[in-house]
């Protein structure tokens, strides 16, 4: 048996160069049994080139994959164990149905290679066609499927042989809004009941959030933040994680004074406006950009005698979004984007009173390089 | 593997390819005896001379310009008629229009000489008979640019229609609801998106043109009118033969027309805006009310001037002693088909294209499977060097192939020119890269992910190869091994330098028939194997969809 301690997936200092680019560049994370992690982050970050490495579909050019233990990558050993024998499972991104065989077939391939009899594979089939439902369309022709059954075959072919680590390539991009929901909630069903271990990419910040145990938000080839999903909304450490993540507004300014004892502390606003944010840890003094979410920041004609962080706001515009309200609040440090339920309109022109709780509101690391921030994301 | 596979590949595919062309270069510098080699004395005499050869490179241009552009004038008008109008009967008309070139451009000329030859042709016949003279003469420059349009000129059509086809609607309809009318749309919106299309179209047809032997000679031989190709054919058989002259027309030729298929790739590549969106479009047909007649009427007349006639005189001229059309004279006879099948000699040549193309066939589609999963699917070094040297041979005339083919093979010590070997080896080079640029579309359509998960399911190279790649591969691996079948049936510049008394193959065969015995037997010889190719398409079409459809259909598990 494997030491309990070991993770299921551990990628260490792992680099991939396509020629003189680096798609990858230092990454490194382990995922324990039956942890679902999330790779996210925007198209080029690195996060497929990584998922594919584990896969043993792409060649590394530096550090190590373990997978249950056993070393199946290593730069420094030159080992790179065969993609068919590491026994991992993947879900692609085109779901990769093969059109010349029913779906049948498709799920039993995993199987077939592993030479189990007969009897077997027909159990196992029609038990990872039962998971997803699929189970009257055993023998129906792949090409007469539609994407979202083609998904569900996709998803049965890659747990019918029971594998331990089941890795998905953006496998819900290409359904519907509506459809993409149901699948992931779907998903995360069966990866519990089955409780395999899974490395799940995406762009979908949403997706993300919803589906993991963990995220790991990743940016031109490197790891950003490392985080349960509500960890990662509210206490975003940097810019980029701030932005890419929910809709957040960034304020500019600079930290005064050290950390209070409750790890507050207190951030001149570009307009000069202080306000007290949340430290994530010891301050280095140069923090030039705090965060706070657009669902986080309360608005009303008054307000309440305890809050924190109140300021004069006028509403400049309202847009009408339909699970919520989205405002444009100017307010003494610039422009803020606000979402509240869409009860208690509130009139473009009319001045309120906004604030927010300094544990909303994180103050960010400074720009590690470069960062390309814009204005904030909104979805 | 890796490192194994490529060099070897690469060495072989090098020798059957660029050793031929170094005799031809080697050659074209030889100004001592030219039936020695390696040559005696180098020089440049024999390009110094090709200015001697003026009116011939001055005939050759001529000559392709004038089939060019009626090539790309019938391409275009039919490329347009067919896809963008609402005719009765497209789908029946496209599979019409590819006929011409099962047909032949050699054939096309016999017909054609048969039809209008001067005095004995069964129009000028009629002519005589009627008017008391002529009604044209098709042993001329323009005789043979209107064969060479007609046969040789439906890339033409399939080049523009690709065009026409690949264009997105709502360009279109986006000048339409700006406001512009149907003839400010054609002028400002599809003329400048298809033109780059179709200059494309219009280079590599004159390139086609260019290196285009059997309408030329079949129909400018009889006047002493000679281009290039059948000039390099008079150099190489007269005697004494002129290996020098034929070789530096050769290397002339060969390299105007990479210079020009050049151009026709980078016009393509820079200029079609409209053409690479990855997206299928249905362009939008027009209605054209009474002007469909008109409209299909030009389609059926090409069909009839391609197609129907050249068949038809020459059926009624194999059937008949003496060529006529004028039906109570005519004496019907069995006679030719008796001579053409009892002459021992056509009879093999029949019978030996017939087990080259199949041969061929089954060596080269394997083969040029494996280059182009080496090309494309590996991430072998020089996989795109060994993709320019296969595909060299598309760019080489025919006859300066055969022509290099036949030095190189002559000066080695393996005895197999005059056999079926050597046309054997030569066939797979210059058809291997139809076989890979009819794999490379299928390969490039099958979605890498496939084979991926094939893979992380646990599969072996091997397995993957057996159970996903080659059934995938299968309906196009199928098409290849038709279209290379076809071409090796019919092949006719290199087969010309390198039949052997005891391997014959049909095509030059009834050349030679043509040059020295009657039209009748000749016309019952093209017809043999234009007959032989459309039974061989319609039952290798047959078996192509079948296996198709087994590969795409089928609900019942394996």
């Amino acid at each position: 048996m494997r030491d309990p301690h070991t993770p299921m997936i551990e990628v260490e200092a792992l680099e991939l160069r396509y020629g003189s680019v680096a798609a990858v560049n230092g990454v490194s994370f382990a995922a324990d049994k039956g942890e679902l992690v999330t790779l996210l982050g925007p198209s080029g970050c690195g996060k497929t080139s990584t998922l594919r490495a584990i896969a043993g579909l792409e060649e590394p050019s530096g550090g190590r994959i373990s997978l249950g233990g056993t070393v199946v990558y290593s730069a420094a050993e030159r080992r790179n164990v065969a993609s068919e024998r590491r026994g991992v499972s993947m879900v692609f991104q085109s779901y990769a149905i093969w059109p010349h065989m029913n779906v049948f077939d498709n799920v039993a391939y995993g199987l077939r290679v592993r030479r189990l009899p007969r009897a077997e594979v027909e159990q196992q089939v029609m038990r990872a066609l039962a998971l997803v439902q699929m189970q009257d369309y055993a023998t129906r022709s792949a090409v007469r499927l539609s994407g979202g059954q083609q998904q569900r075959v996709a998803v049965a072919r890659a747990i019918a042989f029971s594998p331990e680590v089941v890795l998905f390539d953006e496998p819900l991009s290409n359904l519907d809004a509506k459809l993409r929901a149901e699948m992931r909630v779907e998903l995360r069903e069966l990866q519990r009941r089955l409780s395999f271990t899974s490395i799940y990419v995406t762009h979908d910040q949403e997706e993300a959030l919803a589906i993991s145990d963990r995220v790991i938000v990743m940016n031109e080839g490197r790891i950003e933040q490392v985080g349960a999903p509500r960890e990662l909304y509210n206490r975003p450490q940097n810019r980029f994680v701030a932005d890419f993540l929910g809709a957040a507004n960034i304020i500019p300014g600079r930290v005064r004074g050290g950390a209070t004892a409750n790890g507050e502390a207190m951030f001149e606003t570009a307009g000069g406006h202080m306000i007290r944010v949340r430290a994530g840890g010891p301050l280095r003094g140069d923090e030039d950009a705090a965060a706070v979410r657009a669902s986080y920041i309360h608005l009303a004609a008054k307000a309440p005698p305890d809050a924190a962080n109140v300021a004069v706001g006028l509403i400049e515009r309202r847009h009408f979004h339909g699970d919520f309200i989205e405002y444009r609040v100017r307010w003494p440090a610039g422009q803020l984007i606000v979402r509240t339920p869409p009860t208690g309109v509130l009139e473009e022109g009319q001045e309120i009173a906004l604030w927010f709780e300094a544990e909303h509101c994180a103050l960010l690391e400074p720009a590690r390089r470069s960062a390309p921030t814009s204005s904030p994301r909104r979805r | 593997m890796k490192y194994f596979v490529t060099p070897a590949v690469l060495l072989l595919c090098g020798t059957l390819v660029l050793y031929p062309l170094f005799f031809v270069v080697t050659q074209s510098f030889n100004v001592g005896d030219p039936e020695t080699f390696p040559p005696a004395a180098y020089g440049l005499d024999n390009y110094l001379n090709l200015p001697d050869d003026a009116r011939i490179l001055g005939n050759t241009a001529f000559v392709a310009l004038l089939a060019t552009a009626m090539a790309v004038l019938f391409g275009f008008i039919l490329a347009w008629i067919l896809t963008r109008t609402l005719i009765p009967g497209r789908g029946v008309l496209e599979r019409l229009l590819e006929l011409p070139y099962y047909m032949t451009p050699l054939v096309g000329a016999l017909a054609w000489g048969v039809i209008l030859g001067p005095k004995t042709g069964l129009a000028n016949q009629l002519g005589q008979h009627f008017f008391g003279h002529d009604l044209a003469d098709i042993y001329s420059p323009y005789g043979i640019a209107w064969v060479m349009a007609l046969f040789e000129g439906t890339v033409a059509f399939v080049m523009i229609a690709a065009a026409m086809k690949s264009m997105d609607p709502s360009l279109e309809e986006g000048a339409r609801v700006l406001g512009a009318g149907k003839l400010k749309i054609a002028l400002t919106v599809t003329l400048p998106m298809v033109m780059p299309g179709v200059i494309s179209a219009t280079i590599f047809v004159f390139a086609e043109m260019l290196g285009s032997f059997a309408a030329a000679f079949v129909l400018g031989i009889p006047g002493r009118f000679y281009v290039v190709t059948t000039a390099i054919w008079e150099a190489t058989f007269s005697y004494p033969p002129d290996y020098g002259r034929a070789a530096a027309l050769g290397l002339s030729l060969f390299i105007a027309m990479l210079a020009m298929l050049g151009l026709s790739r980078l016009i393509l590549r820079r200029g079609s805006y409209a053409t690479i969106t990855g997206k299928a479009f249905r362009p939008r047909a027009l209605g054209v009310g009474w002007l469909r007649w008109p409209l299909l009427a030009f389609c059926w007349g090409y069909v009839a001037l391609s197609v129907a006639l050249p068949l038809a005189a020459l059926l009624l001229t194999s059937f008949q002693r003496f060529a006529t059309a004028i039906l109570p004279q005519s004496i019907f006879t069995l006679a030719n088909y008796r001579n053409a099948l009892q002459m021992g000699a056509l009879g093999s040549a029949l019978a030996n294209s017939l087990v080259l193309g199949l041969a061929v066939a089954t060596i080269a589609v394997p083969l040029a499977s494996i280059l182009v999963w080496i090309i494309y699917r590996t991430k072998a070094r020089g996989g795109r060097f060994i993709e320019g040297v296969v595909m060299i041979p598309q760019a080489v005339p025919r006859m300066v192939f055969g022509l290099g083919l036949l030095w190189a093979w002559l000066s080695i010590p393996i005895p197999i020119y005059g056999t079926l070997w050597l046309l054997g080896i030569a066939y797979l080079t210059v058809l291997m890269p139809l076989g890979v640029r009819t794999l490379a579309g299928v390969v490039l359509q099958v979605d890498r992910g496939l084979e991926e998960c094939a893979r992380v399911c646990g599969a072996s190279w091997l397995y993957q190869m057996r159970s996903v790649t080659l059934p995938l591969l299968r309906p196009g691996m199928a098409a290849a091994w038709l279209l290379i079948f076809i071409a090796g049936v019919r092949e006719l510049g290199v087969s010309l330098f390198l039949m052997g008394p005891n391997a014959k193959v049909i095509a030059p065969s009834i050349v030679n028939s043509w040059l020295s015995s009657s039209s009748e037997l000749s016309a019952a010889m093209a017809l043999l194997q234009t007959l032989t190719i459309f039974v061989a398409v319609a039952v290798l079409f047959a078996a192509v969809r079948s296996v198709a459809s087994g590969a795409l259909g089928g609900d019942e598990p394996i």
